[in-house]
Parts: C-alpha cells; sequence; structure tokens
C-alpha cells in the first residue's frame, strides 16, 4: 500500500533563490577569508602554503646532506668513495684528488675536488652517512631540499653541502684523528718521527 | 708424481716444492704476507703457519688451563711450522684448517694490525689489502691494544715514482727481495728493531730502476703506493681484461684494469705468465696504458692546402678512398705497433687488392721512444716493438723500413702510400718525403706518421679491441677488448675493410675468428690469454 508523503512548504523566499544562494556564498567567502588572511590557528584546510610554510619534522626525521668540517674549515671527506660505492641510487660523483706539494696534508691524504649528490635521485635512505667512514657525510641537518623550479638547483656541489650546518647549528665534527700542527701528530717525514 | 695430504686432500708434488708452492700450483691458497711465488722464501710474517702430522711432531710443552681442576696443567702441544719455508715429503699429512692453525692466524693478524693504522678510507690498496681480506676470514675480531699505537714516517718519497708509508708497512720485506733478487739492485733495505722497524732507500739513493712500480704491485698492504695510481680510482669499480704490453718485443701478459663507467683504463698489472715475464712488468711498460687515452686521434684529418683539418670519420674514409683510388704505384706500410690481424688485412686490401708492391715497416727504434729504450737481462727487449715479428709473418717476409720509403719517394718509385700506425724509427723531419705522395694513415694516436700524411683515418688502440701480438720468442699471444672504442671508431681491420668497400674492394671478413683462420697459423695461435 502505498504512503503518501508531504510535501515541505515553500515560502518566497525559498522560491526565488536568491536568500539561499547569498547564504551560501556567504559560507563560501567566510571560509575564503579564514584560511586566507584570518590567523592561522583559525584555518580549516589540510594544506599548508608550502614553501613560505613548514610544518614542524619529528625530532627522528634526518634531513637532506651536509659534509662536515675540520677545525680548520677543509672538508672531513677523504674521497674513499665508500658512501657512493653504497649508495643505491647512484646519485654521489666525486673525484678525489691530492693535496698541493704546499700542504700539510700533502702525500698522505686526499681529498674531494668534485663532491656532487643529486637530490632528485636521492632516496633519502642514509646508506651514505652509514658508509662514511670518517663522519665526512651526515643527515642531522633537519631540513629538506628546499623547493625550486630548476633541476640543477638540486644538484648540490661541495660548496653547497658544506654551507649547510647541523641541527645543532655546527659545521665541525668532533675528529678522533691526528691533525698536522696538532701536538699529537706524530709527523709525516723521518725527522719528525723519531 | 708424489703426492702429500693437505686438509685431506691429495696435493702433488715436485721434490723440493714447500708446501705453500705446491699447494698454489694446485690452487689451493695458504693465507701468507712474505711468501711470494717468484721471490726468496723470508718466512717472517707467520701468517703461513700450518700444523704438521707426522710420527713424531715436534712437540712444545706448554701449560694450559684445565677447567676440572680449576688449575694450570702441564701438557704439550705439537709446534706450527710456516708452510713457505717447510719442504712437503711423500706421505705428509698437513692440517691448516685446524683450531690450532685458526687461533695462530687470528693472532698474527691481531698483531700485525696493532700498530697498523687502519686508514683504509685513504688507503690506495683498499679493496685488494690482504689484511682486508685475511681479517675478515681469519680474525673477525677487535684487537684488545687500547693504547696509541706507534708512529712512523708516512708519505716518504722513495723515488720518483713510490711514496712509502711505513705506518702502513708489515715488514714483510718482499719490495727488498724483489730489487735484490729480480732487479739486482739492493737499493732498499730495513732499518731500526722490533716496532720501529721500516724500509729505508739505500744512502745517496732513490728507488729509480727500471722495475719500480713492481715493488708497488710486490707489497701486499698499502705501504708502497705509486704515485701515478695513487687517488685515482678505487679498484673495486675496476673490472680487467687480459692484455699484452705494448712497450716492447717481450710482450709481458698484462691485466689491463679499467672503470666500464667511465670506459676509461687506470692502469696496467702484470698477468702471471711463467714463460714470457713470470709475474713481472717494467716501469715503461707499466705506463703504456697512457697512450690509450693521451695523445689520441678522435676525429678523420685531411690535409688541405698545406693545413690539417679535422673532419668526421667519414669523411676521412671517403677522401682515403679517393687517394687509394688513383694509385698506380701503391707503397703499403705495415705497423710493428698494430696487431697481426690489423697488418693482415691492411696486406689483403694494399697487396692483393690495390696492387701494392712496394712493402716496408714501420718501427720504433730505441732511440725514437721518448726517453729513450734500452733493452735488460730481466725482461726489456732491446726492440721496442710489441710486434715486429708479427707484423713481418703477416707480411709474407722481411720488410724494407720507412727510411727506404723515403728514399723511393725521392727515387720517384711510389705514389701513393697507405700506411697504419703512428710510430715510425724517423723522426718528422726525416720523413718530410712521406708528405709528397698522397698519404693514407690509419692511427690511434698522433706521431711521426700521421703528421706526414694526407688523410688520416681514426682507429682503436689495443685496449679497445682485440688482437694478437707475436713476441721476440716467436710466441703468438691473444689479448681482449677492454673499453669500447670512442665516437665511432672501429678497429684498423675493420676500418680497412670498409675503405676497401668505398674503392669497390670486397674484403670478406666479418668477424675476428676468420680473420684469424685466414692468418698464417704461427701468428694466430692462442697462447697466454685466458
Ligand atoms: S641517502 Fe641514500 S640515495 Fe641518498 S645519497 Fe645517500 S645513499 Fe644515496
Ligand atoms: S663522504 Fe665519507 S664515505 Fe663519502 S667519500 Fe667522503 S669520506 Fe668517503
Ligand atoms: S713496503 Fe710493503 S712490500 Fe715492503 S716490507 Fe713493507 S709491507 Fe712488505
Ligand atoms: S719488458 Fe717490454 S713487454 Fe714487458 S712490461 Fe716492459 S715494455 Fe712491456
Ligand atoms: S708466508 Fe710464510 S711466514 Fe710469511
Amino acid at each position: 500500500m502505498a504512503y503518501a508523503i508531504k510535501k515541505p512548504g515553500r515560502t518566497v523566499a525559498d522560491q526565488s533563490y536568491v536568500v539561499e544562494a547569498v547564504k551560501g556564498l556567504g559560507v563560501t567567502f567566510k571560509r575564503f577569508f579564514q584560511n586566507t588572511i584570518g590567523p592561522a590557528e583559525n584555518r580549516k584546510t589540510a594544506t599548508i602554503r608550502y614553501p613560505e610554510e613548514t610544518r614542524e619534522y619529528p625530532e627522528r626525521f634526518r634531513g637532506v646532506h651536509r659534509l662536515t668540517h675540520r677545525v680548520d674549515g677543509s672538508p672531513r671527506c677523504v674521497a674513499c668513495l665508500c658512501c657512493s660505492t653504497a649508495c643505491p641510487a647512484q646519485c654521489i660523483y666525486i673525484e678525489p684528488a691530492e693535496y698541493e706539494a704546499d700542504d700539510p696534508r700533502h702525500g698522505y691524504e686526499r681529498y674531494p675536488r668534485v663532491f656532487v649528490i643529486d637530490e632528485l635521485r636521492c632516496i633519502f635512505c642514509g646508506f651514505c652517512v652509514e658508509a662514511c667512514p670518517c663522519d665526512a657525510i651526515r643527515m642531522d641537518t633537519g631540513t629538506h631540499v628546499p623547493a625550486s623550479w630548476k633541476r640543477e638547483h638540486f644538484i648540490f656541489d661541495k660548496e653547497t653541502l658544506m654551507s649547510i650546518p647541523g641541527k645543532d647549528g655546527t659545521y665541525v665534527t668532533a675528529n678522533p684523528r691526528h691533525e698536522p700542527g696538532d701536538p699529537t701528530h706524530p709527523g709525516l717525514d723521518r725527522d719528525k718521527a723519531h | 708424481m708424489p703426492t702429500f695430504k693437505l686438509d685431506g686432500q691429495e696435493i702433488p708434488f715436485e721434490p723440493g716444492d714447500t708446501i705453500i708452492r705446491a699447494a698454489w700450483k694446485k690452487g689451493v691458497e695458504i693465507p701468507h704476507y712474505c711468501w711470494h711465488p717468484g721471490l726468496s722464501i723470508a718466512a717472517n710474517c707467520r701468517m703461513c703457519l700450518v700444523e704438521i702430522k707426522s710420527a713424531r711432531p715436534m712437540a712444545l710443552p706448554i701449560l694450559a688451563w684445565d677447567e676440572k681442576k680449576k688449575d694450570y696443567v702441564e701438557t704439550t702441544k705439537n709446534k706450527l711450522q710456516p708452510a713457505c719455508q717447510m719442504e712437503v715429503t711423500e706421505g705428509m699429512e698437513v692440517v691448516s684448517k685446524g683450531a690450532a692453525v685458526e687461533k695462530a692466524q687470528a693472532s698474527v693478524q691481531e698483531f700485525l694490525l696493532l700498530n697498523h693504522p687502519v686508514d683504509c678510507p685513504i688507503c690506495d690498496q683498499a679493496g685488494e689489502c690482504k689484511l682486508q681480506d685475511y681479517w675478515l676470514a681469519h680474525q673477525k675480531k677487535l684487537k684488545r691494544k687500547d693504547t696509541e699505537p706507534v708512529h712512523k714516517p708516512k708519505a716518504v718519497r722513495f723515488g720518483p715514482t713510490i711514496v712509502y708509508d711505513a705506518e702502513r708497512c708489515i715488514m714483510c720485506t718482499r719490495c727488498i727481495r724483489f730489487c735484490d733478487e729480480v732487479v739486482g739492485d739492493h737499493v732498499l733495505d730495513m732499518r731500526e728493531r722490533g716496532n720501529k722497524n721500516e724500509i729505508c732507500v739505500s744512502p745517496g739513493r732513490e728507488l729509480d730502476h727500471a722495475y719500480t712500480l713492481m715493488t708497488e704491485h710486490v707489497c701486499p698492504v698499502g705501504a708502497l703506493t705509486s704515485k701515478d695510481f695513487r687517488f685515482k680510482a678505487r679498484v673495486w669499480f675496476l673490472r680487467s681484461a687480459p692484455g699484452v704490453c705494448n712497450g716492447c718485443a717481450t710482450g709481458c701478459n698484462t691485466w689491463v684494469d679499467y672503470d666500464p663507467r667511465y670506459q676509461r683504463v687506470y692502469r696496467l698489472r702484470p698477468r702471471d705468465n711463467e714463460e714470457v715475464n713470470k709475474f713481472w712488468m717494467c716501469d715503461a711498460g707499466m705506463m703504456t696504458y697512457k697512450r690509450f687515452h693521451e695523445d689520441r686521434i678522435l676525429t678523420g684529418r685531411v690535409r688541405q692546402e698545406g693545413r690539417v683539418v679535422e673532419v668526421p670519420r667519414d669523411v676521412s674514409i671517403e677522401a682515403a678512398s679517393k687517394v687509394l683510388e688513383k694509385s698506380q704505384r701503391l707503397a703499403v706500410v705495415f705497423s710493428a705497433q698494430h696487431t697481426n690481424e690489423d697488418n693482415f688485412v691492411l696486406g689483403k686490401l694494399g697487396r692483393e687488392h690495390l696492387g701494392g708492391t712496394a712493402l716496408y715497416l714501420a718501427a720504433l727504434s730505441p732511440e725514437s721512444v721518448p726517453g729513450g729504450w734500452k733493452g735488460d737481462a730481466i725482461l726489456r727487449h732491446p726492440d721496442p716493438n710489441p710486434n715486429r715479428a708479427g707484423a713481418t709473418a703477416v707480411a709474407g717476409g722481411e720488410l724494407r723500413s720507412t727510411a727506404d720509403l723515403a728514399a723511393d719517394i725521392a727515387a720517384g718509385k711510389i705514389d701513393a702510400i697507405l700506411s697504419l700506425g703512428w710510430a715510425a724509427g724517423e723522426s718528422v723531419e726525416q720523413l718530410a718525403n712521406l708528405a709528397n705522395v698522397p698519404h693514407v694513415n690509419l692511427s690511434s694516436n698522433i706521431g711521426p706518421l700521421t703528421q706526414v700524411a694526407t688523410v688520416v683515418v681514426p682507429v682503436a688502440t689495443t685496449a679497445e679491441a682485440s688482437g694478437t701480438f707475436v713476441n721476440a720468442k716467436g710466441m703468438a699471444q691473444q689479448f681482449q677488448r677492454a673499453v669500447n672504442a670512442p665516437l665511432g671508431i672501429k678497429s684498423a681491420w675493420e676500418t680497412l675493410i670498409e675503405i676497401g668497400k668505398r674503392v669497390g674492394r670486397e674484403i670478406a671478413f666479418a668477424k675476428l675468428p676468420e680473420v684469424r683462420a685466414a692468418m698464417p697459423a704461427t701468428t694466430s695461435a692462442v697462447a697466454a690469454a685466458s
């Protein structure tokens, strides 16, 4: 058996649509201004205005790579290629070189003449950091690669990597090695060694 | 052949063999540092200690802790013996893997690493260092010493080619013995005692004989490094192809170590071959790899109104075919630097197809080698060409020299030249005559012959193509391609066939084995190439 359902009555205001449309637009505009010019805590959006705004990362977030310094400002890296060997994305390119003849490290140590990480290819696995025997490459910056509109900006060279500080603001690594010049250094030739 | 037992395996030996040598011949390795199959026995590293089971083993009285009695008790243990020094006797039983041996190996490792700096990241030997390998195989434990290691000189210049790091040296004396016994030059020795031991160079001397780079290769650790290879590459990226040295008529067997990612050769290493070079190579030979990348000819060159213009390879082949088509009295110049295959196809095209009857051989003379060349009684042959014998054999008889060619041109007997290779015994000035007639040269590097050519067609180096050389002893030795030739360059024999096609002469070889099959048997035999 059929039920007779009573239709809701329509007022003139309903019938004309204008008032209801304006009411609806009001909601739209309220949200619009709330989410664009209003204070941030009132916003009701799932998105943020990146890159002007960033989210707080969890404590354990590692971040983009950096190259640590020695006390004298030179790169800690000895260009052993362990990181580029370990890197599954093969995005690290290093050219080793010898220190110049007048450098105290000449002859017994090497450095990276070129050190490049392609951050677009990197998968941020951290294997490079694990592999580094010198604590020269770290992912303790807590920042990510800044947004950019050019591929070249994601190719980090040695200077860029050395210009990024760690989360604690330091560049230098605690260095257990003897460095030429410090009093514990054994010397590099026969005269100094005995 | 008499046999003995090593870990239960029957191993044959010749009377006089030591345990380690007999095992090595059979392909069984007993860990060792100071022993080298080509050097005398020093028995000072003690890594090769083994247990010898015989009726009356040499027993040492020792005190051992007894768990039950909670006290030390007197007992005996078998004295371990160095396998490198112990001569094998018939029926001897040797244990190289027992608990006692393992303990000894771990202890020797720990001892060697007491003061050895673990600077593997900087050390060039990383990746092929016996200390690394044996540590993983026989120790795998941290050392117990926690005090500051003894420091010794680092980066000591031994001579123009070698740098020494005393901290890394394990005093195996292989380098000293190599200089003494193989080179006959007692330039290295040891000084000081105990943990102050270090290798030194004779006063007033440098390590500067003709085989200095070999000291780096016999060094089992990174104590000696070659200035040329230091810091350039890491060995775990390198691949090796069997090669034959281009330096002289001895034809030492080599490993061509190249990086497949960059298609670049980084060094040459001796490849063991008892009949040719044993385990050794000379410095000059090891440096011939530079030719693979330096002074290369990568494009065609055509001389126009006295000026050399670089042109694409195709254009140079076209220009070459124009020259050859017109020639009536062609001179064919074989090369003592090129392979038998290259020279053979050159002969096919130049003689059979183009009717050249005047045949010459371009070969380096000792004076024309940069820095000079002298033979010696060790390896170096007075003839600095790797394939004079092979080139002569495939050409079918004695060839005249490039100096004769210059004379023949002056006499008007020649109206065009087809030459192979860059090398000649004469200088550009002495060969100036060769520029008076149209001259097609196929070459991989810049040299006197390329400089007097009208058309130069680029071809592959010996690292970029497989081939065969015949050395001064008449042994044909094959070698294999290591890297790919850049820019579509092909080996000389393939290029000659291409030129042949252009001038309407079909030479029906498509593959290297076909060329080899057509060559005289003495020039294509497979020798040491593995
Ligand atoms: S984080 Fe991983 S992918 Fe990125 S550079 Fe390091 S090893 Fe390579
Ligand atoms: S960053 Fe570390 S692992 Fe990478 S090359 Fe430098 S020292 Fe070696
Ligand atoms: S330098 Fe090398 S070869 Fe020479 S004694 Fe030391 S470890 Fe042995
Ligand atoms: S002796 Fe001759 S063939 Fe042997 S490495 Fe030296 S140059 Fe090469
Ligand atoms: S290899 Fe036998 S003692 Fe060194």
